[in-house]
């Protein structure tokens, strides 16, 4: 497919702009922006996963879970032990991320959060004392070191679409960067499967919507809380495991992803799974052409302060479809 | 359960007091971790107290406990006469030294009330600490109004001149000046420079940009990340986009490992694209892989792979009291270093029959010698910043240094860059005048050597 891609982009009217040598400024211009779009497609990727674990606990549950970047840093020294003592490639290491910290999130569901159901307030601050803990727990055990995560070899390289006459690329991604949304969309679609196709699923949505005639009618509303608590911790171990060849491994690593998932996951609607794709497709990639444009920082303060304004017209995010209360 | 029952339960009260028992309770956590200082068993007779303030909390936490690191390992030799203390005895002239340490969670306002909390409570005679430019400014103002000494081990990026501070890391001409023009002969002219977003990394951009000016250079871009960024691929396709020559990178703390990483896996190649770094150093290096550091280069004044004797020994004495997967780098060699600067100016002191106070200690540090693991260096009796030696290291496969550039000797610190500010510099005045110490002389400052 992206090989088919390739020819009609190569006669699209940007490469052949950019083909113009005087004008190579602004062809050049456009040939780095779409480049920019492109790799903002991986970062929508990063968004997707981080937040996917926060969809089901706070979408779903309404837990505001404010330690959903400290079950993230988890992950990413569940695949960072396995490696060190095991020697085993990124990829086998995932299934043990996500098993390890849904059972972490599974001990937390029945030790914190089943406790203070319906007291959002209280959970936010165990929530957060939560984080606290956690960030010193790993401190203590593995140190504050920044920790080395092998990426897996055959992931290396990049995936090129447009190069220039000399054959340095121009529009391209990494595979690597590709793989993450791959794994992204793919843990949507089977969240998506089991939350609207398995019996499970209709528990959980039965429960959220209504738990005493949930109760009433046999759901052990208990279990299916804990299950539901833990499976969402458990993506957000994958998202860990998946982001740690990339990025840096540190206890302070999920303060880094929380604001990013909190904003994906109010900008996209609660009520939907498939919001949060959108929520991180605008997020994402306002980001990456604003950022790219202007700067950084600046990006980061005008999406912020879109998403603000955002809810306060739509509290309910973008995707949430109106209903008679 | 709908979101806004949730909401609409919480009274404009009630969130006030949730909210400000939130506020409380994070000065609490941090507090908590600083607490009481660490018990040392068997200090002796009149133990001398002396602050160590680094954040074992925190984002900055993984630079500054290295640092603490380093400095518990100075004074556990010195309170054993071992390792560089060997023959002066156990502690200073039988005194040991106690060590008061305080944990500021890498926040900048708890630095300033720790600092005063040490000097005016636990009346410590000075204290070694702090890391990034924003904590040294956030205390400065402590020490300068009580009258006490910091010792402040790191690279930094200049235009200061406090009789209150002792600065054993780099100046801008012991770090900066060699590199750029290094980067223009062997790279190109054409710069790209990226920094985190806070006052080190733009001062030091602003005075790299200079210095590529003046070698007949120019920069084709500079930006910054918000500190503890992770994500570089915006950055990362601006550099492609400029083609420069090398990038300078500024970048410091958990955005280091990220940028490499993400540097080659976009494909750039060192070979390419070399970078110019200062903050990058062996332990960021351990943490990324080597093999995302290869051909890429760092200048500083010291790297693990320095070949003395004492640094031989620093090596192994550190990994023996730590961790043998441990490395040493740069800052946590001027944390060692700044620690004997302090124990050897009080074995004079006390030697001389004074007692330890800030006059005493500011006058004995000034012209200390040490034999340094990066060799032989010096406190500038002037400036009170270190005589250093400059050195740029190209970083292997095997995760150390190569080193291709080194002065012969350590060279004499100028707290003012000579691109941007001609022939400023600073010269402390005797103890009992206090006169502005910043000088003058109109002529660019030429580089003096020990």
């Amino acid at each position: 497919m992206l090989d088919s891609a390739l020819p009609s982009m190569l006669s699209s009217p940007l490469y052949l702009l950019a083909q113009e040598e005087p004008a190579i400024e602004g062809g050049f211009q456009m040939t780095a922006l779409l480049n920019q779009a492109l790799n903002g497609v991986g970062i929508v990727g990063i968004l997707l996963l981080t937040a996917l674990g926060l969809a089901i606990t706070f979408g779903v549950m309404r837990i505001i879970n404010l330690a959903h970047g400290e079950f993230i840093m988890l992950g990413a020294y569940i695949t960072f032990w396995m490696q060190e003592n095991f020697q085993m490639d990124l990829l086998m290491t995932i299934p043990f991320a996500f098993i390890g910290t849904a059972l972490v999130g599974a001990l937390v569901e029945l030790t914190i959060i089943r406790r203070l159901y319906g007291r959002p307030l209280e959970t936010l601050l165990a929530t957060w004392g939560l984080s606290i803990v956690l960030q010193g727990v790993v401190k203590l055990i593995f140190t504050a070191q920044l920790k080395y995560v092998r990426a897996p070899d055959y992931l290396s390289g990049n995936v090129t679409f447009v190069s220039d006459p000399t054959g340095s690329p121009l529009v391209a991604i990494s595979y690597y960067r590709l793989f993450i949304v791959v794994a992204a969309l793919l843990l949507l679609g089977i969240t998506m499967y089991l939350f609207y196709k398995t019996s499970w699923g209709r528990q959980i949505r039965a429960v959220t919507q209504n738990r005493e005639m949930a109760k009433c009618l046999g759901v052990n509303t208990k279990l299916v809380d804990m299950g539901t608590f833990a499976y969402g911790c458990g993506l957000a171990g994958i998202a860990g495991a998946v982001i740690s060849a990339l990025k840096t491994v540190a206890p302070p690593m999920g303060q880094d992803y929380l604001v990013d998932a909190w904003m994906v996951v109010v900008t996209g609607g609660v009520d939907k799974l498939i919001g949060i794709l959108a929520g991180s497709f605008l997020i994402g990639e306002a980001n990456a052409i604003i950022a790219f444009i202007l700067n950084d920082p600046t990006a980061r303060v005008i999406v912020l302060a879109s998403v603000i304004v955002l809810i306060r017209y739509r509290p309910e995010g973008l995707f949430t479809v109106q209903k008679r209360t | 359960m709908s979101q806004s029952r949730i909401f609409n339960n919480l009274s404009r009260r009630k969130f006030l007091q949730y909210s400000s028992l939130a506020a409380g309770t994070s000065v609490l956590a941090a507090c908590g971790g600083g607490g009481g200082s660490d018990s040392q068993a068997n200090l002796g007779e009149n133990p001398i107290k002396v602050g160590v303030m680094y954040s074992t909390t925190g984002s900055i936490a993984i630079v500054e406990k290295s640092l603490q690191d380093a400095t518990f390992l100075a004074i556990e030799q010195i309170n054993t006469g071992t390792g560089p203390w060997e023959g002066n005895g156990e502690g200073i002239g039988g005194r040991k030294i106690e060590r008061v340490v305080v944990n500021p969670n890498s926040d900048w306002d708890l630095y300033n009330q720790m600092s005063k909390r040490l000097i005016e409570e636990d009346q410590v005679v000075c204290v070694l600490g702090c890391y990034t430019s924003a904590s040294r400014k956030s205390v400065l103002p402590v020490f300068e109004d009580t009258d006490s000494i910091l010792y402040y081990p790191v690279y930094y990026e200049g235009n200061e001149c406090s009789s209150n501070v002792f600065y054993t890391g780099a100046a801008p001409n012991q770090q900066i000046t060699d590199s750029i023009p290094y980067a223009y002969e062997n790279f190109g002219p054409r710069g790209f420079f990226i920094g985190s977003d806070y006052i080190y990394p733009k001062e030091s951009n602003r005075i790299a940009i200079a210095e590529l000016e003046k070698a007949g250079g120019q920069s084709v871009g500079d930006e910054y990340a918000a500190l503890g960024t992770t994500e570089f691929i915006t950055i990362i396709n601006k550099i492609k986009a400029a083609s420069p020559d090398f990038v300078l990178s500024n970048l410091v703390g958990d955005s280091i490992p990220a940028f490499y990483r993400q540097f080659k896996d976009a494909g750039v190649n060192a070979e390419d694209i070399p970078i110019m770094a200062y903050p990058t150093t062996e332990e960021e290096i351990q943490a990324m892989g080597s093999e995302y550091s290869a051909g890429h280069y760092t200048s500083f004044n010291y790297f693990q792979s320095v070949e003395t004797p004492e640094n031989e020994a620093f090596v192994s004495q550190f990994k023996e009291m730590f961790d043998d997967n441990r490395v040493t780098n740069g800052v946590m060699e001027a944390a060692y270093i700044q620690t004997f600067f302090m124990a050897q100016a009080m074995k004079d002191i006390l030697e001389a029959g004074d007692e330890i106070t800030t006059e005493t200690l500011r006058e004995a540090t000034r012209g200390q010698e040490f034999n340094a693991p990066q060799g032989p260096v010096k406190m500038d009796p002037d400036n009170y910043h270190a005589w250093l030696y400059s050195r740029i290291g190209r970083w292997q496969e095997d995760g150390q240094a190569e080193i291709v550039f080194a002065t012969e000797s350590a060279v004499k610190p100028i707290p003012w860059s000579q691109a941007l500010y001609q022939g400023r510099m600073c010269v402390h005045p005797t103890p009992d005048d206090r006169s502005d110490p910043t000088k003058e002389t109109g002529e660019e400052l030429e580089p003096v050597f020990l």
